[in-house]
């Protein structure tokens, strides 16, 4: 163990290139603020929506990879903001990331939608597909006896 | 008269185009949207203040809401897990109340049957106001596989009123955990001391 490592001087060296990476204070203060987090990693790679994915395998296991959402979404992100195949990434069901190794897709896959279920202007609301049995009676109508 | 009134509207939609390029040019927000208030266009300067007060008030309501256990049958074994501490809810601010006196939130995990309703009904009515319900697995939703039963209630929300859903046969625990997440961003949104205001 060195005279360095001793008084944990190389940790606070450590951090230093961390702020250095991210790009300053205010970054790091702009990221922490966001992902409560202050870390720093390779870019894996992204996706349409603009998150960015990021691997360190400094860190243990579940914690070696991340997303960072883009500035848009502030603080209102959201784990349905992840597409299926990074989120397969991220949790460590495959080992190569979509950008390395895209998953087989179909046709028919439709395209990733974030849930929106709690705005009311976006809600999905269900609606029946089969004629209704009964005849409702419209205001101004004569009625109608058999 | 008419063509001044369509000019100047042309001018308007023309202004509002290009403020919405900027808007959607300039990623992060700005000024008071950074603290990530859903309340951005007050009409007054009354009504700024009071949204600024209803912010202090989600975002201190949305920090510590205590859930009631109303765990009913096999949710109840995720709800737990939610607690424990591979999920811990306790990093939300989330931290189960037995008193319904105490508790903000109630979970329904679980068949809700004839027998319980008038209880369940009865718990909700105790917890104090700014309360909400989360409604856990398919049982709870709409009755789920017991929905043809004779004993089962449909539902619980024939009794109470539920702010979220979460489908599953049980949920994971994850997934209630997106469920109390959503419910903070519902929250979020409160207008409580501005709707007071409008009244």
């Amino acid at each position: 163990m060195s005279l360095k490592a001793w008084l944990g001087i190389d940790k606070i060296q450590k951090f230093g290139q961390m702020v250095k990476e991210i790009g300053g204070v205010k970054a790091v203060l702009k990221k922490r603020y966001l992902m409560d987090a202050t870390r720093v990693g390779t870019l894996v790679g992204s996706d349409n929506f603009g998150n960015r994915y990021y691997e360190n395998n400094a860190y243990f296991v579940p914690r070696n990879r991340w997303v960072e959402f883009p500035d848009k979404v502030w603080l209102d992100y959201d784990a349905t903001q992840v597409p299926p195949e990074w989120h397969s990434w991220l949790h460590h069901i495959t080992d190569d990331a979509p950008s390395v190794k895209p998953p087989p897709t179909q046709d028919w896959v439709l395209e990733h939608k974030e849930n929106t279920s709690i705005y009311a202007d976006k809600k999905y609301v269900p609606y029946s597909t089969t004629r209704t049995k009964i005849q409702g009676w419209q205001p101004g109508e004569k009625p109608q006896f058999d | 008269m008419l063509s001044a009134l369509r000019t100047a509207g042309a001018v308007g939609t023309r202004r509002l185009a290009s403020t919405q390029a900027i808007a959607s040019n300039s990623e992060a927000p700005k000024g008071i949207a950074t603290t990530g208030t859903p309340f951005l266009n007050p009409s007054s300067k009354a009504e700024y203040a009071l949204a600024r007060l209803d912010d202090v008030l989600n975002l201190a309501q949305r920090g510590s809401i205590w859930p009631l256990t109303f765990g009913l049958a096999c949710c109840a074994v995720e709800m737990m897990h939610f607690a424990a501490p591979r999920y811990d809810m306790d990093r939300y601010g989330v931290v189960f109340r037995a008193s319904p006196r105490q508790a903000d939130l109630i979970f329904v995990a679980g068949t809700v049957t004839n027998k319980m309703a008038p209880a369940l009904r009865r718990i909700y009515d105790q917890m104090p106001e700014a309360k909400w319900v989360i409604s856990m697995g398919s049982c709870a939703n709409g009755g789920g596989y017991y929905h043809y039963a004779y004993s089962v209630l449909r539902g619980c929300d024939r009794v109470i009123p539920v702010d979220i859903y979460v489908p599953g046969c049980p949920p994971t625990a994850e997934a209630l955990l997106y469920g109390v997440l959503q419910l903070q961003k519902k929250i979020k949104r409160k207008r409580e001391a501005q709707l007071w205001y409008r009244r």
